[in-house]
This record gives C-alpha cells, structure tokens and sequence, in this order.
C-alpha cells in the first residue's frame, strides 16, 4: 500500500461527494440542529438549578450523547454505497484496472468517509466549547470523548463500507448499515437484558449465631447474653440474583457505554473549593454542584458495577477497553475484507453482479 | 518472457451454471490490429474481462503485454489499456481532472499526467470540453473519453469493447484512423465490435468466436472462401441493362433498387466467373461485392 494511491483515492471521493451538492445543507442543519440542542439544555439547567455550580457537566454531557447518537445516524449513509453505487455507475471496473492495489482503494474511501464524519464533529465544537465554558468539564475528558468519539465513528463508517463491497445493492447495504448501528446500540442493549435474565442464580446465605465473646465485645449485658445465644438460630436466606458479572462484555461495545465509561472521572472538590463553599453556606448561601449529576459518569459507575462479582469488593473496574478494543479490531476486520472484496481479478462475483 | 501482445490458449470461464467461455484461443500481435467478432453472448467480454485482469479464468494460460494477469495484475496494468462497452465517468469532475485522476491512479508522476491529459483532449477533439463537467458531455464525446481514459498510460496492449457504439460517423472514421496509428506505433490492438464495415477496414487480423469458442482465426485478406450461397450487390451505370444480361444469362435476381441489383453467389470464384460474363456481354458494372461485406460474409458461415 502507498500513501498516494490513498490520497488519491481519497482525494478523488471527496471532490465527488463536494460537488455532489446537499452537503451544504446537511452540514448546516447538523450545526444548527446541535447547537440549538445545546442553547436548550443549558436553559433548561439553568431554570432548574439556578444556583447550582459546574452547569457544563450537565450540558456537556448530554450534549455528547446527542452528537454521538446523531452522528451513529449520519455516518453509515456517507459510506453506505461506496463500492456498490461505483459498480452500479460502472465506474469501479475502470477503477480497479488502475495500478491502485485494492487496500488503497479501500482505504482512501474510509479516509474520505471517515474524514467527512470528523467534519460534522468539528462543526459541533463550537457548542461542545461552549459547554465546556459552562464550567465543570477538565480538558482531560475532552480530549479523551472527541478522540474515542472520532474512532467510533471511524468503525461505523468502516462497517459501512465493508457492508457496501460485500452487497450487490446500494439500497440493500444501506439498510444493513443502519441494522448494525442498531445492533451495536440497542442490540447490546437487548442481549445484554437476555444474558443477564439467563444469569439469574439461586443463592443461599447462611448466618450463624455467634459467640458468647462477640457478644462481650459489642457490649451487651451480661443479663441477657445466655437469654440470646438460647434464642439464636441459624438461618439461611435465599434468593435470586443476576450475575451481570458474567454477562456485563456484552454491553461493552455499545458506543455510548465506551464513551461515557472513557470518559476521565471529574476532580474531587479542592480545598479551596470546599472552602468557600463552607464560608457560602455559614453565610445560607447554597449551590448544588452539578459534578454529582454527571450523566457521563452515572454510564460509567453503572456498567462498572455491572462488572462486579456479587459481594466483592475490589473496586470498579473499566469496560471500556473492551468494548474499544472490539470495535477497532471489528473495524480493522471489516476493511480487510472491503480490500479482499475489491482484488481483481476474482473468482467469484456476487450473485446478480456483472464485473463492468 | 513470452512473446508480447495477447496471447490466450483454451481460456475457460463459467458463471455458476453458465459456462461463458469454453474455450478460446486468441492471438494479438503488436503492430496489428486484432477484431474479436461474434453473436452476442459468445463470450467476447468475458475474455476481455479476463485479459484486462478483472477474472480469474477456469483454465488456459494467458499472457498480457508479456505478463500474466492472474498472478503479475500490476506488470498488466502498467501496460495494458481497457475499455469496458459500458462503463461509468464520475459525473461531476471535469474532462481535464477526470483524465488526470487516471493518471494519478496509474502512478504517473504529476506533470506527466497533466501533459498527458491535455494532449489525449486534443486527440479527442475535447479542448473545449476540457473544463466541463463530464455529465454534459454528448454520448459520442463520454465514448471518446472512455477510450482516451484507456490511453492515459500509453499501454502497449489495447484492449477495446465495442469502441465505437454511440459514435457518430465522423467519429467512427477518426476511431479508425487513431486505432490504425496506435498499432503503427507498434502497439497490439484488440477491437470487439459488431460493427463489420469498419472493422473489415480497420483490422489486420480477425478472431471469430461463438458459443464461448474459437471458430476461426484469420488474416482479414485471407478470410476463408465461402461456398455456400450468399447475397452479392452489383451495381452498373445501367440498371436496367443489367438486369437483361442477368436475365439472358439466366441469373436468378431481385428486384433493382438504387443500391443495385442483389444476386445470390456461393463464393468468390462464382462472383468472378458472373463478372468476367457480364463484362463480355458489355455491361457497365461499376461495383461488385458481398452485401455487408466480405467480413460479414465470412461471420454469417461461422457462426450459422
């Protein structure tokens, strides 16, 4: 593979998709659409917790949820029918009969997809910073969200591509496109519900009585320790529970729970901060703190507990690397077979499709 | 090495259930221009797909400008031009960027290809089109660049699919005339077209294919004598006078049109011996010749 047969590839695909026109359009409704999304949050914080300190967390937060679902629905159709629609328009024959070998070719549409994705995200920087400028958010966790964003939607938009080699039909694979987001967002969702429903266990605790010593040591009276170690039984509880501990990787490559999990856990309050907020509330002045309703960061806790072995208590673990690291190589999977798809010559063809 | 040009023995291709070339055999010269003639469905484009490296054969053994297109695909490329019979242009970019796109993509540095762009423009009377977007472009004019898009890298094997469809008939005089010169500059030529008249003026050579076979391999002064009868035009400054010699000498005839007088010949030798007795009986013939052509003749024996 060589860097300019991807760039020309890609240059190639951007020129095309540039002066397809629409995206003038589309690019101007995602950025009113996000940053309208992100002045209505804040209002909407701000007449609910008119004191309340840290507002960004609260704004920033939804607002990264809101870019990541919008974007999942915009990426699969910039790559929807990349190497279908060249077939059906004839134009990838001529293509591969060029001295650009297959990976180039398949590469430099993922870079013109993936870098047409990276546009919509530049354009929600403005309402992210402004979000950010509402107070709460260390720069840690942005960078960390926009980067683990920006390679989510590279593995949409190689999945895309993948889809749109393997099918004969542009339509076809467009809806195939949108069934794998679905899949990875609600499917995880709804396997994870199952896999946990199938975990459920039986348990049983038993509690023993304890000794007449234990009892000395808690303090009771002398009078009543006979009267107690005579009426102790020892019992057994039981009850159902779900080992989620077992089942919780299936949620890992869900998007939103990558990027809610990845992202940096908010500073503690510093000294100087618990500082003055002592000294405002002795004077009855109170401000909630916005960093306790991170929506981010509840993700996170909540798949991190779901990881966790039922009376363990080691701490919480991340699921993140995990699920990244599945949807990278799943990505990484899905351009290999593009190129494999687009080696000529072949030997076989997809049923209903003519080479040129 | 072997020998340069196309060489194709017992190539064999099917598609599932539908064997699309059973067997053919294929042979073009460098300096030559090859026509790859035959019905529809014969197998034609199948076997350029073939040589154009896009498949893989079933079996045979193909060289391409020298080199194997199976397992050497880029050595081909470098070296070998394709036009598909339909293919697509990208609408949006202009003649100019679309031929240096190709350029690009065949690894030709940038200047090169900028030269080579403007210089295929002129070539396919297309300067003025040259900062056009490519969708406005006639039928005729995609046509023509399709085929210069084969010619970005000065391969040394053409490979051609019905080039001329869609070509008006200035274009398909100046199509025979570049054709002619890229093999005079010793480049091998491999036109398959339907289009009989033109290639009859335009080939060397010509391979006859049918039902996914090699039915006849011919230089195209040489093609093979038909026996079987077969309508010849005659044409004489004296319609009417030709008609009473046909009828004196007790040749069946149709009717006269402008065009001529049509008679049924079975092959070269019984169109000489009827033409040297009209001349003794004093008819002023002007013309003589196989309707459609001696290559239309020759393609109506083989592939019957």
């Amino acid at each position: 593979m060589r860097v300019d047969g991807v760039v020309t590839v890609a240059r190639q695909e951007f020129t095309l998709r540039i002066r397809a026109g629409r995206w003038r359009w589309l690019l101007g409704t995602w950025f009113v659409l996000v940053s309208a999304f992100t002045v209505l949050v804040h209002l909407s914080v701000r007449a609910s917790f008119h004191d309340a300190t840290n507002k960004g967390v609260v704004v920033y937060g939804a607002l990264v949820l809101f870019v990541l679902a919008l974007a999942l629905l915009v990426v699969p159709s910039l790559t929807g029918q990349s190497v279908n629609g060249d077939r059906e328009r004839g134009t990838l024959a001529t293509l591969q009969v060029t001295r650009l070998t297959a990976l180039e070719i398949a590469v430099g549409k993922l870079v013109a997809a993936w870098g047409t994705a990276l546009a919509f995200l530049a354009l929600a920087l403005p309402a992210v910073l402004y979000s950010v400028a509402l107070g709460g958010i260390p720069v840690s966790r942005l960078v960390v969200v926009t980067v683990v964003v920006a390679l989510l939607l590279g593995v949409v938009a190689a999945l895309a591509l993948c889809l749109s080699s393997l099918l004969a039909r542009s339509t076809t694979s467009g809806v195939l496109s949108y069934l794998t987001v679905f899949a990875m967002t609600v499917g995880t969702l709804v396997v994870f519900g199952i896999g946990a429903a199938m975990s459920t266990e039986h348990y049983t605790e038993q509690t023993s009585c304890p000794t007449r010593q234990d009892l000395v040591d808690q303090g009771f009276p002398p009078e009543v320790l006979d009267r107690a170690l005579a009426d102790c039984r020892s019992t057994t509880y039981d009850g159902t529970r779900a080992r989620t501990d077992h089942v919780w990787w299936l949620l890992a490559p869900n998007p939103f729970v990558i990027v809610a999990d990845a992202a940096p856990q908010l500073p503690k309050e510093t000294a100087a901060e618990r500082r003055s907020r002592l000294s405002d509330e002795r004077a009855g002045r109170y401000h909630e703190d916005l960093r306790h309703s991170d929506p981010l960061g509840a993700i996170g806790r909540g798949v991190r507990d779901l990881r966790k072995a039922p009376g363990s208590d080691t701490g919480r673990k991340p699921v993140w690397p995990f699920g990244l690291a599945f949807d990278l190589l799943l990505g990484a999977g899905a351009l290999w077979l593009t190129a494999r798809r687009l080696h000529a010559p072949s030997r076989t063809l997809p049923r209903g499709q003519r080479v040129a | 090495m072997a020998e340069p040009g196309v060489v194709a023995t017992g190539v064999r291709r099917s598609f599932g259930p539908v064997q699309a070339v059973r067997g053919i055999d294929l042979t073009a010269r460098p300096g030559e221009v090859t026509a790859l003639v035959g019905p529809n469905g014969a197998g034609k484009t199948t076997l350029l797909l073939v040589l154009a490296t896009l498949l893989v054969p079933d079996a045979g053994a193909v060289t391409v400008a020298g080199f194997d297109p199976v397992t050497q695909p880029d050595e081909v490329r470098a070296r070998m031009g394709w036009s598909p019979d339909v293919f697509g242009l990208y609408d949006n970019l202009t003649c100019r960027e679309y031929l240096e796109f190709v350029a690009a993509a065949m690894r030709l540095p940038r200047p090169t290809g900028e030269a080579r762009a403007r210089e295929l423009l002129a070539l396919a009377r297309l300067e003025d089109q040259s900062d056009q977007p490519v969708h406005t472009l006639s039928r005729g004019q995609k046509q023509r660049l399709g085929l210069m898009r084969a010619l970005v890298h000065d391969p040394a094997v053409l490979l051609l699919d019905e080039p001329a469809s869609g070509l008006d008939p200035r274009s398909r005089v100046e199509l025979r005339a570049l054709l002619r010169d890229l093999a005079g500059q010793g480049k091998a030529v491999l036109v398959s077209s339907h289009l009989l008249a033109d290639l009859e003026e335009l080939s060397d050579r010509v391979v006859f294919v049918d039902r996914g076979l090699t039915v006849g391999e011919h230089a195209i002064d040489a093609l093979p004598a038909n026996t079987a009868a077969h309508p010849w035009r005659l044409r004489a400054l004296d319609a009417d006078g030709l008609v009473a010699a046909l009828d004196r000498l007790a040749v069946p005839h149709g009717d006269p049109t402008p065009a001529g007088v049509d008679v049924e010949l079975a092959g070269d030798e019984a169109a000489a011996d009827l033409l040297a007795r009209l001349v003794r009986a004093k008819v002023p013939l002007v013309s003589c010749q196989p309707v459609g052509g001696h290559l239309e003749a020759a393609y109506l024996e083989l592939t019957r």
